[in-house]
């Protein structure tokens, strides 16, 4: 019987161990082989956890998971948690590639100066859809009111996922209105809300992440989706045979803009490592992989080089001058704000 | 002593068998309380106590023995918690998540204890509305279970006794396959492209009707939530049902009975009990799902699960989450009790 | 044999094969659809063992079994030891409050379990969730289980075995080790093992005290489901389905009695 257990106890030894790189980071958002190149470089390993929404991760972080070097949260969860005083400042004198990141992306309103993060990736909340089929139907793609309204939504009745995420679809619902993403007026919030209920009717289901794959199979000709989930979906439709493509693009009344920054958790045990890891992911080559494998946008201006020329003329990923003014970054909410949200979001799922 | 050997034959062999072993240990007893080693005997004996009655000197140690442990454990992990989530419903949330402090450094933010979430709760209609729609969903549930289970246990009680292990072993086994993979296979079988979709969709198009979506929706939900949940009826039904004295319905039929009569004034009135049994086994788990409406429901399908759920690992909101958790505990504590009531009430009249 | 059963016979076997399809069928879809030879899973393309192989490569499959097996094993022989000691005392004694708080886990909804240890762990014990965090969670919703089982082995017993032994002189000690344990011992391994299929299996109260970083199979197969649908999930779940049903036949050969339901 001890031998049993000791035999559980080394399959289970995931201890934190010397020479480890803790990363909590989102689904499918680092290539395989940059992880092995890093690995190689630094003699250590990369261990990683997963999250598919901020809101999850800032519960879990809220729930006490502790130890990670390294998180990647968009800019409203970023600055909630550097409000909580729980990210390690940077030392740059660590991070001399840090001079690659596009100016445009760097001093944001989340932090200031940059003290505590350093961008990533970032991603566009878009309209995803099944080219052909929209040709078909003789449906706009580059407006919300293909997702909003009842004299577009009956043609595509079923065949539309909108994400399940209280605060990507308030935003997109406040974007067509003529509203800020981030408006808080509770009688915006409200006519969002009417909205919302009204178009619900004929969408098939509020969906995280599984869309992808609906897409990809050609049950769903419509979404409201991530930039670089609609891409995956298209790489997938292509690998599968499938006798159609899926494009994106960024609705002319603007859209939410994800910048995913790498940040140091103040209970990661190894920050040496962790400012290795932000100086190695800062490199050209190495952002411009994962950009080339999952299609996010890219804030690093020595990468543009590296990137697949398909990439980095897609403006759903790389927006002109004019649509990239109309793309706005979530605020955090405070507390109150949270529950009305909730309350809103219980009657949007019950109506 | 006699008398037992010639009454109990099966044990009675045991019996003989168990005396040599224990008057041999008593005498190996004896032989260690000289080699005075009672130290030990007398910290055992307390313990063995436990298995029989025993003489009152050494009952109250014993009792505390035995039940001390798994008292202690569950006092702190189940009562306890239980505890602290009834107080967590009467603080506020903390700013980033969590609970605000009770006594806080900087008077000017929120602590203490508060009614608000109770407030909060009772504000809006909606709460009390998603509440009867999870009672209305786990009464559905119950009555479809309840429809499909009631055959099957009567004809497995009416069986041969030689295939009755087997028949209750079949319905055993798809419920201990995970659950998760019990809902997953519904996401496959309802899928637009699976067979179910285009029989259903080729009739509804057959009838001029516009073509329905199985995945993403009530139906959906409803369906797994049978799948999942029917053993837990069948299981009840089938122990009450197998109880039944088949004189009954002899003496039903020597009466003029017919068929359907015999079951509706025998059969079903006698196996009530069952039928509370499992509906409370069915019931009360359904109410708090959220994994099946996650997974398979559609654009409408949330239930105070998954809105509990969400205030623990969405919104952040800690005490609003106690606050629905303690309602759905007074919820279901309510039907445990009607069902005792009624079924209760229901033994006594029959 | 009974005038008029022939016909509500046939009616009863035909609704019966019914619900045994129902019951059977989506498990068989599942099974089935684990040597699809397609990433997308939608329809049939043709026979693979590619997933099964693709299963036994993937680190963070691999990873949460081995934390499966290892909370299950840890959990199950703490549950069976106060969970045996629990029901040996609910046999004796009338303690209500014990057996309130060993039935009422078993009974409860499970996410009342699960969020009201999440808010234990961090407010009171200031854990870190992971695997100490999961395992007391098991150990409390498993106890239960054992001790039904247990205390219902014990009523079932021949109290003159007792009075034998101790006509004989044997001592309160010695009848428990020699005779009550003897006897109850089916039960209790049949108990653990139910806790160790329990504690395999859990999903709602693993999910919310697990945190993030230690995860288990089903953690694992629930977060596949929700994100990208391969037959490596079907692959994972035939596996699963296999090991379960080699417990179930364990538990039944070593018990036959616990697996007629009792209520």
């Amino acid at each position: 019987m001890r031998g049993l257990l000791l035999f559980l106890l080394l399959l289970a030894g995931n201890a934190r161990a010397e020479g480890v790189l803790h990363i909590y980071n989102w689904n499918n958002y680092i290539s395989e082989e940059t992880v092995t190149r890093f690995e190689a470089q630094c003699a250590c390993r990369v261990m990683q956890d997963y999250y598919s929404d901020n809101e999850e991760m800032l519960a879990k972080l809220a729930a006490g998971a502790s130890g990670y070097d390294i998180i990647v949260p968009t800019g409203n969860a970023m600055e909630s948690l550097i409000r909580q005083k729980a990210l390690r400042p940077l030392d740059k004198s660590k991070l001399p590639n840090l001079r690659n990141i596009n100016p445009a992306y760097l001093n944001t309103a989340f932090d200031p100066d940059n003290k505590y993060s350093v961008p990533y990736a970032y991603t566009i909340t878009l309209i995803g859809y099944n080219v052909e089929k929209m040709r078909e139907l003789g449906l706009p793609t580059d407006t919300w009111a293909v997702i909003f309204e009842p004299e577009y939504l009956k043609k595509v009745k079923g065949r539309i996922t909108v994400l399940d995420s209280q605060r990507e679809l308030m935003a997109a619902a406040l974007k067509y209105l003529g509203y800020s993403a981030n408006d808080t007026i509770e009688a915006h919030w409200k006519q969002a809300r009417d909205l919302i209920i009204r178009a619900k009717p004929y969408w098939a289901a509020f969906n995280a992440s599984s869309y992808i794959k609906e897409l990809t199979i050609g049950d769903v000709w419509l979404v409201h989706g991530y930039s670089n989930d609609i891409f995956q979906a298209n790489l997938d439709a292509q690998k599968a045979g499938r006798k159609f493509s899926i494009a994106s693009s960024i609705p002319t009344q603007g859209a939410v803009l994800a910048l995913d920054s790498m940040v140091l958790h103040k209970t990661g045990p190894r920050p040496d490592l962790a400012h290795r890891f932000i100086n190695f992911m800062l490199d050209g080559k190495n952002s411009a992989e994962l950009t080339n494998l999952i299609g996010s946008g890219n804030p690093n201006l020595d990468a543009m080089r590296y990137i697949k020329p398909e990439i980095a003329q897609n403006p759903a990923i790389f927006p002109d001058s004019q649509h990239q003014a109309k793309l706005e970054m979530l605020h955090d909410l405070d507390r109150n704000q949270r529950r009305i949200l909730s309350r809103m979001w219980t009657e949007i799922k019950l109506r | 002593m006699s008398e037992n050997h010639t009454r109990l034959t099966p044990t009675a062999r045991l019996n003989r068998w168990l005396k040599n072993v224990a008057c041999a240990a008593k005498a190996r007893r004896q032989a260690a309380k000289k080699r005075s080693l009672h130290g030990v005997n007398e910290h055992s004996e307390p313990v063995a106590n436990a298995g029989l009655a025993s003489t009152a000197v050494f009952r109250l140690p014993v009792k505390w023995l035995v039940s001390g442990p798994p008292f202690i454990f569950l006092l702190l992990f189940f009562a306890a918690p239980g505890i602290i989530m009834v107080l967590a419903s009467f603080r506020y949330p903390g700013e980033f998540g969590g609970l605000a402090p009770v006594i806080a450094t900087d008077p000017n933010t929120l602590h203490g204890f508060t009614l608000e979430t109770y407030r909060f709760f009772f504000s809006d209609l909606i709460y009390t509305e998603i509440f009867a729609k999870s009672f209305l969903v786990a009464l559905a549930t119950t009555l479809i279970c309840l429809v499909m289970a009631y055959p099957l246990a009567l004809l497995i009680a009416r069986s041969p006794k030689k295939s009755r292990n087997l028949m209750v072993l079949l319905v055993i086994l798809p419920f201990a396959s995970n659950f998760l993979i019990r809902i997953y296979a519904w996401m496959i079988l309802l899928g637009p492209q699976a067979v179910l979709s285009h029989l259903v969709n080729g009739l509804l198009g057959a009838f001029g009707m516009a073509p329905v979506h199985l995945l993403f929706s009530s139906f959906a939900v409803l369906v797994a939530m049978v799948y999942v949940h029917l053993p837990f009826m069948v299981l009840p039904l089938y122990t009450n049902l197998e109880k039944h004295d088949p004189a009954l319905l002899d003496a039903a039929r020597d009466l003029g009975a017919n068929a359907w009569q015999r079951f509706w004034c025998v059969t079903f009135p006698l196996s009530l009990p069952g039928i509370f049994s499992g509906s409370t086994l069915v019931f009360i788990p359904v109410l708090g799902m959220f994994a099946i409406p996650d997974i398979l429901g559609g654009t409408g399908d949330m239930l105070i699960g998954n809105l509990i759920k969400e205030q623990f690992l969405g919104t952040r909101d800690w005490p609003f989450g106690s606050t629905l958790s303690i309602m759905l505990t007074i919820a279901v504590l309510a039907c445990v009790w009607l069902a005792a009531r009624l079924g209760g009430r229901r033994k006594r009249h029959a | 044999m009974r005038r008029g059963d022939g016909h509500r016979g046939m009616g009863l076997w035909a609704v019966a094969l019914a619900v045994y399809a129902f019951l059977y069928l989506p498990l068989l879809i599942v099974v089935i659809y684990s040597f699809n030879d397609s990433r997308l899973n939608a329809e049939w393309v043709g026979f693979t063992w590619h997933w099964y192989n693709v299963l036994l490569h993937d680190e963070d499959i691999l990873a949460a079994a081995g934390n499966s097996l290892f909370i299950a094993s840890v959990s199950s022989l703490t549950a069976t030891l106060l969970g045996t000691m629990a029901g040996i005392a609910m046999h004796r004694y009338p303690l209500k409050a014990l057996a309130f708080m060993v039935m009422t886990p078993v009974a409860m909804p499970e996410i009342l379990l699960g969020v009201s240890l999440l808010l234990f762990f961090i407010q009171v014990l200031n854990l870190t969730l992971g695997m100490l965090s999961i395992i007391l969670a098991h150990i409390t919703f498993s106890i239960g289980f054992v001790a039904i089982v247990v205390r219902t082995s014990l009523a079932g017993l021949d109290e003159s075995l007792f009075e034998a032994a101790r006509d004989c002189g044997a001592s309160p000690w010695e009848t428990f080790r020699h005779i009550t344990f003897p006897l109850i011992l089916p039960s209790v391994i049949a108990g653990g093992l139910m806790a160790f299929t329990l504690s395999i299996d859990d999903f709602v109260i693993t999910f919310f005290t697990a945190g993030v970083g230690v995860s288990t199979l089903p953690l694992r197969i629930y977060s596949m489901i929700k994100i990208a649908v391969t037959p490596e999930v079907n692959a994972v779940s035939t596996l699963l389905m296999l090991l379960t049903l080699a417990l179930i036949v364990l538990v039944s050969r070593i018990a036959p009695n616990v697996l007629r339901w009792k209520t």
